[in-house]
């Protein structure tokens, strides 16, 4: 896959216009907007695209990912200095200096990622540099600042003749041997992601020296959805590492989700604490991987899946039938006090509105005392004052936490 | 009736004026001398097409543009076109028959 990452501008195939649109911009023909977002479904070259533009175009990249936070102070910390001064270089090797490109702007959500959306803006706006962003959804609400400053750029998904012929150039170059008919299997079965065509193409062509249509069901198989419940069932019961690494491969599972049902249940699989704990450690670093992926970075699931797989065949001998926990135990919680958490943030406006502060000082430093003096008597005044009903009281009287 | 656009240059009837605003808009140019319409912008395309599909009263369909052989073809002649996404949409592609012959693709690769 690596070796068939487009590094020209023209190896990437399709969306000719945006391709056009986007070097005219970068090559200053078209600044009517100092920053360019491109947006598109995933696989299509946006990020490709970004990459081989700068090196032809002589450009270094600053990048900030899905895989960095990207909170105010983040972004400041690292694309003020690149956007702020020209780099000295310029004008000695003829480099064109920086390029700061934000990829996934569409993922920048959360607590981690506060300030971030208007961090950019103030950047593009007092940058010196051009600014790219690229993002898979433009229409969430956060991002509708930025699109007012950005020239838009939309890819579509790459058509299916467009990927077979990319397909066969590959079996060309690399000498397999191939049908026409098995390669357009891959590419339907791609949905337009190119990335996954090529990925697919790979590992089918690994195992057979002619690729033919049959070699390709298993493509379909692959795609047919293998539920959570099913997934960790022969995660759990599996003899090798081989077969959990071909379950997960088959798998269509929330993988965050699937992770965390590991980790809940894996105190049930492995009753020996040696055992557990070596399971814990690949876990982890399945996790680790997990992280690192984010939305873009697909080429690192092989490592997920290979640290989850080790994780399943620590003790393959001591498997044990069992009665899994699923869903995982945080989204039960979450379930189950969900009518608890909206009853303590109503309290929370409630005082927040009267007391002039925020949900989180309502909630950390007010509920506690208004708790206690509840609980010490029934203050009808603070209740009256308050506008608490009945339920509310007796729910801060009776709760342990807050 | 279904009407085939050659997206390089497209003659449209007289237009009025809030059409013709909004068709320059979303991304539409217009060479006053030669009174030929092109595409600029391909961000509003859905909508482009439907705009012209109401100016002309019927379906409007862009022909595509073959990669390896240059040709001109409309997705119709495409078995895959029910299949695709951006069907009729002036992007380029590759023609059924180039896809299926060899000769092109050599010729093709020897360009890259």
């Amino acid at each position: 896959m690596e070796k068939y990452r487009p590094k020209k501008i023209e190896d990437i195939i399709g969306n000719e216009e945006a391709k056009a649109t986007f070097i005219e911009w970068l090559k200053g023909k078209r600044k009517t907007k100092k920053a360019v977002l491109l947006y598109g479904p995933p696989g299509v070259g946006k990020t490709a695209l970004v990459n081989a533009a700068a090196k032809e175009s002589g450009f270094t990249i600053i990048e900030m990912n899905a895989s960095d936070t990207r909170s105010e102070k983040a972004v400041n910390a690292i694309a003020k200095p690149a956007t702020s001064y020209l780099a000295l270089d310029t004008f000695t090797t003829g480099s064109k200096g920086n390029l700061l490109f934000l990829d996934e702007v569409d993922g920048i959500a959360g607590n981690e990622d506060r300030g971030g959306v208007s961090a950019i803006i103030e950047i593009v706006e007092k940058s010196k540099v051009p600014v790219i962003m690229a993002a898979n959804d433009p229409d969430i609400d956060k991002l509708r600042p930025l699109k007012k400053i950005c020239l838009l750029v939309r890819f579509h998904q790459i058509r299916l003749p467009l990927i077979i012929a990319l397909l066969q150039k590959i079996c060309l170059l690399e000498h397999v041997k191939a049908d026409f008919e098995a390669l357009e299997h891959i590419a339907q079965n791609s949905k337009g992601d190119v990335r996954s065509a090529i990925n697919d193409l790979q590992s089918l062509s690994e195992e057979n020296h002619v690729l033919t249509l049959l070699d390709t069901m298993a493509l379909s198989s692959r795609n047919k959805d293998i539920n959570m419940d099913e997934t960790l069932r022969g995660y759990f019961s599996a003899k090798s590492i081989e077969e959990v690494s071909s379950l997960l491969f088959r798998a269509s599972v929330d993988y965050d989700e699937f992770i965390m049902s590991v980790s809940d249940n894996l105190p049930r699989r492995y009753t020996n604490p040696d055992e557990l704990a070596l399971a814990y450690d690949y876990v982890s670093k399945a996790d680790l991987f997990r992280g690192r992926i984010g939305t873009e970075h697909w080429h690192l699931l092989k490592y997920f899946f290979n640290e989850l797989s080790e994780a399943a065949a620590v003790a393959p001998e001591s498997y044990k039938p069992f009665e899994f926990i699923s869903p995982p135990i945080r989204i039960i919680t979450l379930f189950w006090t969900k009518g608890k958490r909206t009853m303590l943030n109503s309290i929370c406006g409630k005082i927040g509105a009267l007391c002039h502060v925020s949900h989180s000082k309502a909630k950390h430093e007010f509920v506690p005392f208004i708790k206690m003096m509840l609980q010490n008597q029934k203050s009808s005044s603070l209740i009256s004052w308050l506008e608490l009903t009945p339920e509310e009281v007796d729910f801060l009287v009776k709760m342990n936490r807050y | 009736m279904v009407v085939g656009l050659n997206p390089k240059g497209f003659k449209l009837p007289r237009v009025e004026k809030e059409k013709f605003v909004l068709l320059i808009r979303l991304g539409v140019d217009y060479n006053r001398e030669q009174c030929l319409y092109s595409i600029k912008n391909y961000n509003n395309i859905e909508k482009i097409i439907e705009t012209i599909a109401g100016i002309l009263n019927s379906e409007v369909v862009f022909l595509q543009s073959c990669t390896r052989c240059g040709k001109n073809f409309p997705c119709s002649e495409c078995k895959y076109n029910n299949l695709c996404t951006s069907r009729d949409m002036p992007f380029s592609c590759v023609c059924p028959q180039c896809l299926r012959e060899r000769k092109h693709f050599e010729e093709y690769l020897e360009k890259l």
